[in-house]
């Protein structure tokens, strides 16, 4: 990293913490993780039984509290960059960094930053929090040594990574906060988890396979389930699709007039 | 210095700026002046590589803006004092600017005192009326100590105080041997602060004169004099245009009072009326009167 991108990294993380509202509702996000997850973690364990063998509980630990977590995650994503639209801000920004390609991978290098760590932090959070409650219940609770354990919890943090990133990249492209938070919603909430209830089967058995954000999950699970992408593939999936739709992002966000 | 040449923007079928040539000189105060609607802004936001335009080119001090190592060294804006989030403190919003260009968090204390806002420095920016918007928009432009500043309309919404504060800031910029380009829709501001004049309309260059040519050749002088065939040829001669006027009177076009009493004083002639009758703002008007968007009509 030369210095000048640097410079503009610290700018934007000076950018990301300076508005009052972003660190708490990070805070919180993690907060709604840790805590949802525990609640979901204990009523799925009840059932533990009949799923058998089936049962993942470091899946399960993480999984109830992300569906909340993520669409947070996301419009955070989104508001790096519409918040500068909205605000007239972007032009200010495009006059001090006039390298609009620096400017554009600043945002995506800071929030992709922040959004790691603090999803490592939910992550492995919730996955704590959720084995106690899951221990508790009477269902076999997971230990980070167990195989494939500490990959589904590192992967979870990898996810929010790029839950926030297709949000930067969604939220370059349309520019309009509403617009942009109402694609990532679809885009990662309704059309994978409700879409599939109400597809033909064998859309819906697509979509819970390749849809980028169900098969990056698949990080995230460590019992495979017949017929998902492994789990490097399908976060190599969803990696992916993140990295075309940021370049998208950037080929726009060069061409067009502030 | 700025350098434009045969710069054009189109919008769709509009042609917001229409092969725009001219070049802003470092040590003056540029007034950038035109109706509303002609492209001042749009003509300020392809200087700064915000809009790009379909033909022409801008240079900065010789080169383009867009590759420059350290752009704020090069360039300061001023485009809408707005256009920040208002949720930020001031200081905060001018650290972040600071900080794309390597410029320590010493200098944006040091910009904050020279406009005035230290003690409201950790105050939201949101908080701010319309004149404190404006100085932290010039305390944003001033941070990297550059040599050639832009303003658009920076003293729309400010108090006489500010004005004057403005004024003089540009005034003593362009002294320190800065390009200083002043964006403005009105004359009479202009006439106070500027040293030279580009004047456009729809998108067209119309003038690019000096302030005081400007005012020889925009002002009308209503004379009479005892012995007016023999001041005539006088006033002819000094470079005036003459009018007859119906009751004796005649309008004399580019000369000052001064030039006419001087002329009236060769001839022998005594002057009974001099009165000056147009304003600048009037042959502003009749300048842009072409190019003017929007006309209100009276009903």
């Amino acid at each position: 990293m030369t210095a000048a991108i640097a410079d503009t990294v610290r700018s934007e993380w000076t950018k990301f913490r300076s508005i009052p509202s972003n660190v708490p509702v990070l805070l919180v996000t993690v907060a709604v993780m840790v805590g949802a997850g525990a609640l979901t973690a204990g009523g799925a364990s009840k059932g533990y039984q009949a799923a058998g063998a089936a049962f993942d509980a470091t899946y399960i630990s993480m999984y109830g509290g992300f569906l909340f977590a993520q669409i947070s995650v996301g419009s955070l994503g989104v508001l790096v960059v519409t918040s500068e639209y909205a605000t007239g801000m972007i032009r200010t920004s495009l006059t001090v960094v006039p390298r609009r390609g620096r400017l554009l991978a600043a945002k995506v290098w800071t929030f992709g930053v922040i959004a790691l760590v603090m999803g490592e932090v939910a992550a492995f959070g919730s996955f704590l929090l959720g084995q106690t409650v899951i221990g508790a219940a009477g269902a076999p609770a997971a230990e980070l040594g167990h195989p494939g354990v500490l990959r589904a919890v590192v992967g979870m943090g990898l996810i929010w990574a790029l839950v926030g990133l297709i949000g930067v990249a969604l939220g370059c492209l349309l520019r309009d906060t509403m617009a942009a938070t109402t694609v990532v919603v679809a885009v990662n909430f309704i059309i994978p988890i409700i879409g599939p209830r109400l597809m033909p089967a064998a859309v819906g058995d697509w979509v819970t396979t390749y849809w980028p954000i169900s098969a990056g999950l698949q990080v995230t699970t460590t019992v495979h389930q017949a017929g998902r992408l492994a789990p490097w593939t399908g976060l190599g999936l969803m990696a992916a699709f993140t990295a075309v739709l940021l370049m998208v992002a950037f080929v726009v966000f060069r061409s067009r007039d502030a | 210095m700025i350098r434009i040449d045969g710069l054009t923007k189109r919008f769709g079928d509009r042609t917001a700026v229409d092969d725009l040539t001219f070049t802003v000189e470092p040590g003056r105060v540029t007034g950038f002046l035109g109706p509303n609607g002609a492209g001042k802004s749009t003509t300020m936001r392809m200087i700064l590589g915000l809009d790009k335009p379909n033909a022409g080119s801008v240079t900065i001090n010789g080169h383009g803006y867009v590759g420059t190592a350290r752009p704020m060294r090069e360039v300061g804006a001023l485009l809408d004092a707005r256009a920040l989030h208002s949720g930020r403190t001031a200081r905060n919003h001018l650290l972040c600017l600071a900080q794309t260009n390597g410029i320590p968090g010493k200098r944006v204390d040091e910009v904050l005192d020279l406009v005035g806002l230290e003690s409201v420095a950790r105050k939201r920016a949101g908080s701010f009326s319309l004149g404190m918007g404006q100085r932290l928009g010039i305390a944003a432009a001033l941070l990297g100590d550059p040599k050639v500043l832009l303003f658009d309309e920076p003293v729309n919404g400010l108090d006489p105080e500010g004005i004057k504060w403005i004024r003089e800031l540009m005034r003593s910029l362009a002294g320190e041997d800065r390009t200083v380009l002043v964006s403005s829709h009105l004359m009479s501001e202009m006439a106070q602060t500027a040293d030279h004049l580009i004047v456009i309309g729809r998108g067209k260059l119309i003038a690019d004169i000096g302030i005081g040519e400007f005012v020889r050749q925009g002002s009308n002088v209503l004379v009479r004099a005892d012995g007016q065939d023999r001041l005539a040829p006088r006033l002819i001669e000094a470079g005036g245009s003459i009018q007859q006027g119906t009751d004796g009177s005649f309008i004399v076009t580019g000369l000052e009072a001064r030039q006419i009493g001087e002329a009236a004083l060769a001839a022998g002639v005594v002057l009974t009326e001099l009165t000056p009758q147009r304003s600048l703002e009037q042959a502003y008007m009749d300048l842009t009167r072409d190019s003017v968007e929007f006309h209100a009509s009276v009903a």
